[in-house]
């Protein structure tokens, strides 16, 4: 059993991404409304897969990158959403962690794809 | 110091020292010797001792023993008891000596001796003895035999070997000690031998060092004499000695330079004297030459001056040619005759007294005199020296007189004379023109020049009455004028003599002086009035000078002079305007430097700062520049870049922007200070005079606006980015969802649903982006009218009643509430805020509205007991997109322009608008409006009744759900001065009523499904805290329960006049303050 954490003050989008995921085999979604609540829950159990949305209010995505990163907790893959395309915030992504990108709007059939291709590489690895 | 080092060192010290430590050392050696000697002796002679001693006791022991023996056997023999106290006393000795042995220092064997002996004494005493003395009185002389055959006796035959033995061996010892002490005595000897002629060897050597030492020196001493004497130099080394001889010689050799000095000083006298012989020659021979140069000079003399000889009586006695010649007399007629023969024109008797008796004294008199020639009319000047010669006793017995004619040189000396004192006059005129000159030069100030060219003038041509006059700027400088007729003269004479002025430059007036200017003169005196003008290079007259003198005219010259005068005056003038010219155009310049929003700054070529203007020395809050002055590039980029937080990039750029090489303008962007940051844009350019490079100037504008705003734009950009991305993602998931997978319908209608919804919020987002932008740009029309904001309020409020979770509650308290506005866009801002106040306020059911008046205007707050905002985010709530980022307000969503909207339409209405927050308990909005004057103002008088003050106010409850009569209601009330709350839900009327006080509550009976008007009445009548309250039934049905109705005060049935009402209430209040009893329930219980 495989385990995904979508971070996304948006109820909407979460639950757009919960619907989008369910049907995958073998994967249990968990969901945080905010970086404090992610953090914590990414303190408590380990996931294969967090899906993290950039722009949140208190704390943004880069800023739970980076408590993660200062707790050496960011080996996990990480998927990005983000409605800023700019190249700059992308590298400042990259720089704290984050190995995926998905601007919004986006497709839940092409995200579906991804952590499809995310997990399985997971698994190969395993 | 010098001498104690000298003492030290000396010869005598040193042989003192030698001598004393020879003899030191030979007293040592010799007690040292004897010492040796003398222990050895000691030593040899104790040991003989003690070899005599143990010899003797040896010797003792052998006789003691023998007399032992010799007693016993007497005893033995003669039985004699004498004979046996003998033994014992022997025996006694024997044990004395035998102690006394062992006193001694044995070797082993003699110790082995000792111990037999005293075992022998002891047996022989205790045993032997006894047994013998037994044996002898039993006359037993066999056993006596036997006994003295014993063993016992061995050891003392033995014994009595033994100190022979140690006899010969201790005589033997003896003959070998005296032996040695021989041997040594001789080695003694040869010791004492070897160390005297080592001290005498060392004492030779020392002698002759010493000699060495000495004599050496003395030699050559001996020797430098030699050759001093011979008269060779001394050519003597240092001697590095300090002793006798060393000073003997630095006196010596000091004597022997002293001598040589002599020598050279008495050559160099001798070569001098014999100098001064050859000059005493040469001077013998010059005396003679110049005695016969004297005699030709006497010659000359005689040719080229008048020479006379007078006796002593002053009579001629001799006269040359030449005084004949020069006086006109023959020489017969002057010898004989006194000086006085001569007429002195130049002299006084009494001058010639005082110089007769000099002469006659013996002084020389030499001086210029002037005498008429004879019979004529001429003079003729001599230089005569007069000289009395005396004899032996000192008395003069004649005067020799020599005279040069020196009548052409005192033509000339006069003529001289004249010429000097014109020159002074002109040099006198010339420093005047040129004290002026310079001070015109440097006069900048025209009313200033004036003063000093009318002084000038007044100075030089001594006028007694004098006007100078500027034409152009009509500055007047005068002497001796009074003022009116100053006055006078520019008002009537002015153009007149300004237009005969045009034609020639100066002219002279003369007419007949005023009595005033005549004076205390008997006669009429005339006066001159010179006018002048000063004429400028393009043929105008810039100045014009009257000057007027009393009975004196002006010559040709100081007309000429004047006239020059004049035109360098013109130059000055047009040289003043000029600069005047020149200092306005840079005020000027200065001024519009000073007054544009840009800093200025200029820099010559070396980085020194010429100029900058005020603001940027406001900008850089720099005061150290004051007008003129140069500030080196060092002192004003520390001060300027330390100030920037780009302090390092601004420097480059200064630097790089004065380099040569930069001839293109750059720019650049920095920023000062921390709290307040300024953005500002400086950029650079080269400054060009005539193709050369004469500075850079530097222009700094602060774009800290621009930055912001380019900064909100990129900001709002990204957010609104933002902000539409989260809608559309939804939307365009949800429909893949719909389209790309298979589900219950169920789930497709919340898909569905939830895609409406984030679509209208998109819409909502567009249009109050649009709104807001179509405000921001003025292009939004607004429809102002007059309307009642109450009415506005309570039509919003109404909206409200049946699709809210919160009950809306106004308090209505505003007696006037006419505004000019535009409805819809109050009502959207009410609406807006009301929105608001429920979407923040999730944990509780109530929004209260309060109108109230505050001198000419009303204000609106809306009040929710909700989340609250924090107190460093309320002053961003009006920006766009602002909404309070925390997570509980986040769940509530909004389009964040909704504030924003807000404040620009009660901006547009001229109105103002508010937030007051305490995070957690709730949040106020509020706006005020500006009144719309009333036409009559008998409300407020009517309000007045009871007070201004909105505490002292009946306040009535209107509890109606019909809110167009409620407002009606309210309206009515409010003019006879009551403060109106509305409420349309019965439970909150009650709960209301329960927390305020009220005069009265007037309420309508169909209310609501749940409860209704009586039910409102039971509650309050059933409560004790309400009972009181009188209540008013404004109902359309007709009194039905009838049972109800004690509760009730007045039942007033719809429809009825709305005064009817008011009045009703009025006359409530007013039974109330009579009987005193205006009900007032404690607001806490």
């Amino acid at each position: 059993m495989q385990r995904v954490l979508v971070v996304d003050d948006e109820e909407v989008l979460r639950m757009l991404i919960e619907d989008t995921l369910e049907d995958l085999e073998n994967v249990e979604i968990h969901t945080a409304e905010n970086g404090t609540e992610a953090l914590t829950k990414l303190s408590e159990e380990l996931y294969d897969l967090v899906i993290l949305d950039y722009m949140m209010p208190e704390m943004t995505g880069i800023e739970v990158l980076e408590a993660l990163e200062k707790e050496q907790k960011n080996a996990m893959p990480i998927l990005m959403l983000t409605a800023k395309a700019q190249e700059n915030d992308r590298s400042k992504a990259r720089e704290a962690g984050a190995r995926y990108f998905m601007p919004k709007p986006f497709s839940p059939m092409e995200l579906l794809q991804i952590v499809e291709g995310i997990l399985s590489e997971n698994n190969e690895a395993l | 110091m010098r001498t104690t080092k000298r003492s030290n060192t000396s010869i005598k010290t040193k042989y003192y020292q030698i001598i004393t430590l020879l003899f030191v050392l030979i007293v040592l050696t010799v007690s040292v010797l004897f010492f040796y000697i003398n222990t050895q002796q000691s030593r040899l002679k104790s040991e003989r001792e003690v070899l005599q001693t143990k010899a003797n006791i040896i010797d003792e022991l052998a006789g003691t023993l023998n007399e032992v023996f010799f007693r016993a056997r007497g005893y033995i023999a003669l039985k004699s008891t004498n004979e046996l106290g003998l033994l014992n006393t022997a025996l006694e000795n024997l044990d004395g000596i035998l102690n006394q042995y062992a006193g001694l220092n044995l070797s082993p064997e003699e110790a082995e001796y000792r111990e037999a002996l005293s075992a022998f004494y002891t047996n022989y005493k205790s045993q032997t003895l006894p047994k013998v003395m037994r044996l002898v009185e039993n006359d037993d002389y066999e056993g006596i035999r036997t006994l003295s055959q014993s063993g016992s006796t061995k050891s003392l035959n033995d014994f009595l070997a033994y100190t022979k033995a140690f006899k010969e061996s201790s005589d033997q010892q003896l003959s070998d000690m005296a032996d040695r002490s021989i041997l040594r005595a001789d080695s003694y000897t040869v010791a004492a031998f070897g160390i005297s002629a080592f001290l005498l060897l060392f004492f030779t050597l020392m002698i002759w060092r010493g000699l060495k030492i000495l004599i050496d020196p003395i030699v050559r001493l001996e020797e430098a004499t030699h050759s001093l004497a011979a008269g060779e130099t001394v050519l003597l080394g240092k001697l590095e000695k300090q002793d006798e001889i060393g000073r003997l010689y630095e006196a010596f050799l000091n004597m022997a330079h002293s001598i040589q000095d002599k020598e050279e000083e008495l050559t160099m006298q001798n070569e001098e004297l014999y100098a001064q012989q050859d000059e005493l020659q040469d001077q013998q021979f010059k005396l003679e030459r110049s005695l016969s140069e004297i005699e030709s000079m006497m010659k000359a003399l005689d040719q080229t001056s008048a020479v006379g000889i007078l006796s002593d009586k002053g009579l001629f006695t001799y006269a040359n040619s030449n005084l004949s010649s020069y006086t006109g007399y023959r020489n017969a007629e002057i010898i004989g005759y006194p000086f006085r023969l001569f007429e002195l024109l130049n002299m006084t008797s009494s001058q010639m007294e005082q110089i007769i008796s000099k002469l006659s004294t013996g002084g020389n008199w030499s001086g210029e005199i002037e005498v008429l020639v004879k019979d004529g009319q001429e003079s003729v000047w001599l230089h005569m020296t007069v000289m009395p010669y005396l004899n032996d006793e000192g008395k003069v017995y004649q005067y020799i007189l020599i005279a040069n004619n020196i009548t052409s040189l005192k033509s000339v000396q006069q003529q001289l004379a004249v010429t000097l004192q014109n020159t002074e006059q002109t040099t006198f005129m010339l420093e005047r023109y040129n004290r002026l000159n310079h001070e015109l030069t440097y006069t900048l100030d025209k009313q200033e020049f004036a003063e000093k060219f009318s002084g000038f003038m007044n100075q030089i041509y001594d006028f007694d009455s004098s006007l100078f006059l500027l034409v152009q700027d009509k500055i007047t400088v005068v002497k001796g004028v009074p003022q009116a007729n100053v006055e006078r003269y520019l008002d009537h004479h002015h153009s007149e003599i300004l237009h005969r002025l045009g034609e020639e430059q100066s002219y002279i007036i003369q007419r007949v002086g005023s009595p005033r200017e005549q004076g205390i003169s008997p006669d009429e005196v005339y006066c001159y009035d010179l006018y002048t003008s000063v004429v400028g290079s393009s043929n105008e007259i810039l100045a014009v000078f009257c000057g007027s003198r009393i009975g004196r005219t002006f010559t040709e010259e100081e007309l000429s002079e004047i006239q020059g005068l004049m035109s360098r005056v013109a130059l000055a003038i047009e040289r003043l305007m000029m600069y005047e010219e020149i200092e306005h155009g840079r005020k000027l310049n200065r001024d519009i430097v000073n007054n544009v929003n840009e800093g200025i700054q200029f820099v010559n070529t070396e980085g020194v700062m010429q100029h900058i203007n005020k603001a940027l020395s406001e900008l850089f809050r720099y005061s150290d520049w004051t007008e003129g002055s140069l500030v080196p590039a060092e002192d004003w980029l520390e001060a300027f870049t330390g100030k920037s937080n780009e302090s390092a990039e601004l420097r480059q750029f200064y630097e790089h922007a004065m380099s040569e090489s930069a001839m293109d303008s750059s720019t650049m962007k920095y920023s000062l200070g921390t709290e307040e940051i300024q953005h500002v844009d400086v950029y650079a350019i080269p400054v060009l005079r005539r193709e050369d490079r004469i500075g850079t100037l530097f222009v700094h504008r602060d774009i800290t606006r621009e930055y912001e705003l380019d900064l909100m734009k990129s900001e709002l950009v990204s957010t609104v980015s933002h902000e539409l991305r989260t809608p559309l993602s939804s939307v365009l998931g949800f429909t893949e969802l719909l389209l790309s997978k298979t589900m219950k319908p169920e789930k497709q209608l919340k898909y569905l649903e939830t895609i409406h919804k984030e679509a209208k919020r998109l819409t909502e987002l567009i249009n109050d982006f649009l709104d807001l932008q179509r405000m921001e740009s003025g292009t939004q029309q607004y429809n102002v009218e007059p309307a009642h904001l109450s009415e506005i309020v309570l039509g919003v409020i109404d909206q409200y009643k049946l699709s809210s979770t919160h009950h809306i509650l106004l308090e209505d308290d505003a007696v006037q509430d006419e505004v000019a506005v535009d409805k819809d866009k109050i009502i959207q801002v009410l609406t807006n805020l009301l929105s608001n106040a429920i979407k923040f306020s999730p944990g509780s059911h109530e929004v209260k509205v309060l109108l109230h008046n505050e001198p000419n205007r009303i204000i609106v707050r809306v009040h929710d007991q909700g989340l609250g905002i924090p107190k460093n985010q309320i002053g961003q709530l009006f920006q766009k997109f602002r909404r309070v980022d925390n997570s509980a307000s986040k769940r509530i969503g909004g389009t964040g322009l909704g504030l924003a909207i807000c404040k620009e339409i009660i901006e547009k209405h001229k109105g103002t608008i508010g937030i007051e927050s305490v995070e957690g308990e709730g949040t106020t909005v509020w706006f005020s409006l500006p009144m719309e004057l009333a036409e009559d103002s008998g409300h407020v008088e009517e309000s007045a009744k009871w007070g201004a003050d909105k505490e002292q106010k009946p306040n009535v409850m209107i509890v109606e759900d019909d809110y167009s009569l409620s407002l009606l209601l309210s309206e009515e009330l409010k003019g006879k001065g009551f403060r109106v709350t509305h409420h349309y839900h019965p439970q909150k009327a009650f709960d209301q009523a329960l927390k305020s006080s009220f005069v009265a509550i007037v309420v309508d009976l169909m209310l609501g499904v749940e409860l209704d008007g009586w039910d409102l009445i039971r509650m309050l009548k059933n409560d004790p805290r309400t009972e009181q309250v009188p209540i008013v039934i404004s109902s359309a049905l007709d009194k039905t329960d009838k049972s109800m109705l004690e509760n009730v005060k007045t039942y007033l049935t719809k429809p009825y006049p709305p005064g009817e009402l008011s009045n009703t209430l009025q006359e409530i209040v007013e039974i109330q303050l009579k009987s005193g009893e205006v009900l007032f329930p404690d607001n806490d219980c």
